[in-house]
């Protein structure tokens, strides 16, 4: 099957440091990939190239987004979102002053079209937007669970629901790829079980879903295949239960001799 | 908060709307009150950059000054009319925050607030000594006030507005039009954008919003509307000089806002009034105390002081729901309502 997103020998450099290098693996559409790693070993680097918040220092990213696949490195991310990557972020970044709606709202941004003199003049076709725009982000809030918290101030939601809303509000982007970077970090166990729920169902709405997460459990659980990152290198790919025995993989997780004991 | 107050403000404007009608009015106070409507609109102006997209403009009064500049040139050698210069003048402003915005709003932060600054100094160095065009520290005497020529329907058609009392209500209508353009596009697709990059520039940006872009619109716009009170002030005061676009006009625009409520339109015109009025007042005051009149920037400062210790947001600070009046929201409020007593909250798969 066509790719979706191909990664092919991505090098990121940050001055002396090298926090990629030479980094390919493939997602596949319609699949759960899950990108791990121990910490500091570039995954969140990985997803800001992909994303277009950092250019690779060498290599392309090709994205299948609508009609055909594209060459991205060096677009920005605005433009990647448009293409049809959607993405959260490792500490959560919500528009704190407004509402949990208006951070949806302000998502549908690049389906939108309206303009100043829309805005001043309030023509026939901005109110059809501005309606539709409200009609698709109570589509999304209602989605991850948060549609009778619309009105409240984002900043006073829960901790896992602020998660979610920011779930929502990437796939109010209408993506075909949605990167969740640590989506179970300070869950308790009920919440994380939701959002596993969460995850398929997005999946069936036929979003592919990438995911950095350090929960184990978690990954094993619902990934379809892993690409497992060590200090910039790609160490292993594959499906969870040969990645899990991957001596490589081990000793990256519990050092040396780990994969001998 | 204003919500509380609103039928004190309905009978506060209809009286200040019905007093220059009034055989007791007093051309003073009509001055002052006027001039506290110009400031509205340099507010509502301003309120765009640091309230709406958090970026700090220090040199705002320098498209005050080229909107003035622009309407008394264009007065004074072409004999425009009032109603064809406002909207160059805006324009002229527009352009001059787009050749301005697009180089520098690639800064952040202080970065940019400097560069803003700079650019009201050159607009002053501009008007000083470009002698040719601006006759410099003399100043632009003699700009026809604003008339309307209806003489192509009947030649004895021929008004021009004399007195405070007509200007009062010109004033009225801008600041009725800027409010309303405002609200507008507090509302919309563009406000949502801004108040994005004011919250989180990356999110905004993976939202698909073109950061550098809708800087620079905010830019422009805040520029036409600090140009369309410029051109106002021209006419109105029918004399010009660069001291009058000195950077201390930027700092008390700012004042206002901040004192207003960051981001809050009502806000800053609040700010608008009790600045102007403070300033009047001191003016009067000062004197007496045997102060020169100047002292009352002192007071200014002393107010940003206490307002940053005591009211960092403003008196009025703008809340999460903004758009509570529009009917699509409150739509949805109601529908919101009928779930929660459903009890159909709608958890996800």
């Amino acid at each position: 099957m066509e790719p979706l997103l191909k990664v092919d020998n991505v090098t990121k450099r940050f001055g002396g440091l090298l926090a990629l290098t030479d980094v390919s693996f493939d997602v596949r559409p319609g699949e759960i990939l899950g990108l791990i790693g121990p910490n500091g070993a570039g995954k969140t680097t990985m997803f800001n190239c992909i994303a277009g918040v950092y250019k690779p220092t060498s290599g392309d990213i090709t994205f299948a987004g609508q009609g055909g696949a594209v060459r991205t490195n060096g677009l920005k991310p605005e433009k990647m979102t448009e293409l049809g990557i959607a993405r959260t972020f490792q500490n959560i970044r919500l528009f704190g002053a407004l509402s949990v709606l208006d951070n949806v709202r302000v998502a549908r941004h690049c389906r939108t079209s309206s303009n100043f003199f829309g805005a001043v003049l309030r023509s026939r076709s901005q109110k059809e937007e501005e309606k539709a725009i409200i009609e698709e982000s109570m589509r999304w809030l209602e989605f991850v669970g948060l549609a009778k918290h619309a009105l409240d101030g984002a900043t006073s939601l829960a901790y896992g629901n602020q998660r979610r809303l920011e779930i929502a509000r990437a796939l109010a982007t209408g993506p075909k790829l949605i990167m969740l970077d640590e989506p179970a970090a300070g869950m308790n166990p009920r919440e994380t079980r939701r959002l596993v729920d969460l995850i398929h169902a997005i999946l069936d709405a036929g979003v592919t879903v990438v995911l950095i997460e350090h929960d184990m459990k978690l990954v094993m659980h619902i990934c379809h295949r892993l690409a497992v990152l060590d200090h910039g290198m790609l160490i292993a790919e594959g499906k969870p239960e040969d990645v899990r025995a991957n001596p490589q993989v081990i000793e990256a997780y519990l050092g040396r001799g780990a994969a001998h004991a | 908060m204003l919500a509380k107050f609103r039928p004190v403000l309905f009978v506060l404007a209809a009286a200040a709307l019905a007093y220059p009608l009034m055989p007791f009015s007093n051309d003073y106070l009509l001055h002052v009150v006027t001039l506290v409507l110009v400031y509205m609109v340099l507010a509502m102006g301003l309120n765009i950059l640091p309230g709406f997209c958090g970026l700090l403009d220090l040199g705002f009064v320098g498209f005050y000054g080229i909107g003035a500049y622009t309407s008394g040139l264009l007065t004074i050698h072409y004999g425009l009319s009032f109603w064809v210069i406002v909207p160059l003048a805006c324009a002229n402003g527009a352009l001059w925050g787009v050749l301005l915005g697009v180089p520098t709003l690639r800064l952040v932060g202080d970065y940019f607030a400097i560069v803003t600054f700079g650019f009201a100094e050159l607009v002053v160095l501009f008007l000083t000594n470009e002698i040719w065009l601006t006759r410099g520290p003399l100043g632009l005497p003699g700009i026809d006030p604003v008339s309307f020529d209806l003489t192509w329907l009947n030649p004895d058609w021929f008004y021009e507005l004399e007195g405070e009392v007509p200007y009062f209500y010109l004033a009225v209508l801008m600041v009725a039009f800027v409010w309303l353009v405002m609200r507008r596009i507090e509302d919309s697709r563009l406000g949502r954008a801004w108040f994005a990059i004011r919250e989180d520039t990356l999110a905004a940006s993976s939202c698909g919003v073109n950061i550098l872009r809708y800087k620079v619109i905010a830019f422009a716009i805040s520029a036409g509307i600090g140009a369309l009170g410029g051109a106002f002030y021209a006419r109105w005061s029918l004399f010009l000089s660069p001291d009058m676009f000195k950077f201390w006009e930027s700092f008390l625009v700012l004042c206002m806002v901040v004192l207003g409520g960051l981001g809050n339109i009502s806000g800053a015109l609040v700010g608008a009034v009790v600045l102007v009025v403070l300033g009047e007042g001191l003016r009067e005051i000062l004197p007496i105390l045997g102060l020169a009149p100047e002292t009352r920037f002192l007071a200014y400062g002393l107010i940003m002081v206490l307002i940053m210790r005591f009211k960092p947001s403003g008196f009025f600070p703008a809340i999460a729901t903004a758009s509570a009046r529009n009917p699509l929201i409150r739509d949805l409020k109601k529908r919101l309502a009928g779930y929660e007593s459903g009890d159909k909250s709608g958890t996800a798969a």
